[in-house]
């Protein structure tokens, strides 16, 4: 197991609220929650970087470019 | 992370400890490249000059793992190695954002992908047996397949894993690992999309 650190996050109610339904929705404790959102976020940003593009497809193909900051 | 495990030396019968770890880099793409690849192509020519052993060419023959540099830096990638008598004895990568589950049970909740894992080619005994060399140690691609169960129960994703089987190898997740079938994935060549749940998972670390 790698070492870990400690941080407090303060977050406003609805933020609080929003980490809370998706822990239970993806059966995730709240750090290990905002641990994926990192390392997409890392992931994602990596992608575009290199000049790569994310788009999302809805039911009938349609494709639109997510344009991340 | 390093841990010792065992694994069986086919030469003498006993166990021979191996250590696992994960702090992979790019030097261990290349020690694939300098002494695995000669010897897969070598065995892979072997059975293409028997047209009844071709089809049990490996399909991963041509992977290069050092076209995977740039992911040694990505949070959501990992590399697992294992090494036994100064040799690395297999790789595997996986992942923990690009897929979730499918299983209708659990679609939607994370999991650790395997995206990729090789073990040296003398370790599998369908290659070294059309060159005439022994097969040297048995059980790598397990112990690989336990670190990223250990993985996904660490990351709390209670042992929850996903991986696309390459045909020779389905028989072995699903019989002896013990993985759901879950269907042939058109985005990836067709695989078998194998899944895990969190009771399988700790089933199969169990020996149950």
């Amino acid at each position: 197991m790698n070492p870990k650190r400690t941080m407090t996050l303060n977050l406003t109610d609805q933020e609080m609220s929003v980490l809370e339904e998706l822990s239970t929705q993806k059966d995730l404790s709240k750090t290990a929650l905002l641990r994926q959102a990192l390392r997409l976020y890392q992931m994602v940003d990596s992608r575009i970087s290199r000049g790569e593009k994310l788009f999302f497809e809805d039911s009938e193909k349609q494709k639109a470019e997510l344009m991340v900051l | 992370m390093r841990e010792a495990v065992h694994i069986l030396d086919c030469q003498t019968g006993q166990l021979a400890e191996a250590e696992i770890f994960d702090e992979i880099g790019l030097e261990h793409f290349i020690e694939t490249q300098a002494t695995w690849r000669p010897l897969v192509l070598e065995a892979a020519r072997g059975l293409a000059a028997n047209p009844q052993q071709a089809m049990l060419i490996p399909r991963h023959f041509h992977w290069d793992w050092t076209r995977k540099e740039a992911e040694l830096k990505l949070l959501a990638v990992k590399f697992f190695g294992i090494s036994c008598a100064g040799q690395l004895q297999g790789i595997m990568k996986i992942d923990t954002v690009a897929r979730s589950c499918r299983l209708p049970e659990q679609q939607g909740k994370p999991l650790v992908y395997i995206d990729y894992v090789e073990t040296a080619p003398w370790n599998i005994k369908l290659l070294m047996e059309p060159i005439g060399k022994p097969q040297r140690y048995r059980g790598v691609g397990s112990r690989l397949f336990e670190a990223a169960v250990l993985q996904s129960e660490e990351e709390g994703f209670k042992g929850r894993l996903g991986l696309h089987s390459l045909p020779g190898s389905e028989s072995f997740y699903i019989k002896e690992c013990g993985m759901t079938p879950v269907g042939r994935d058109p985005h990836k060549q067709n695989l078998l999309w194998c899944e895990f749940t969190p009771e399988q998972a700790r089933r199969y670390m169990a020996g149950e």
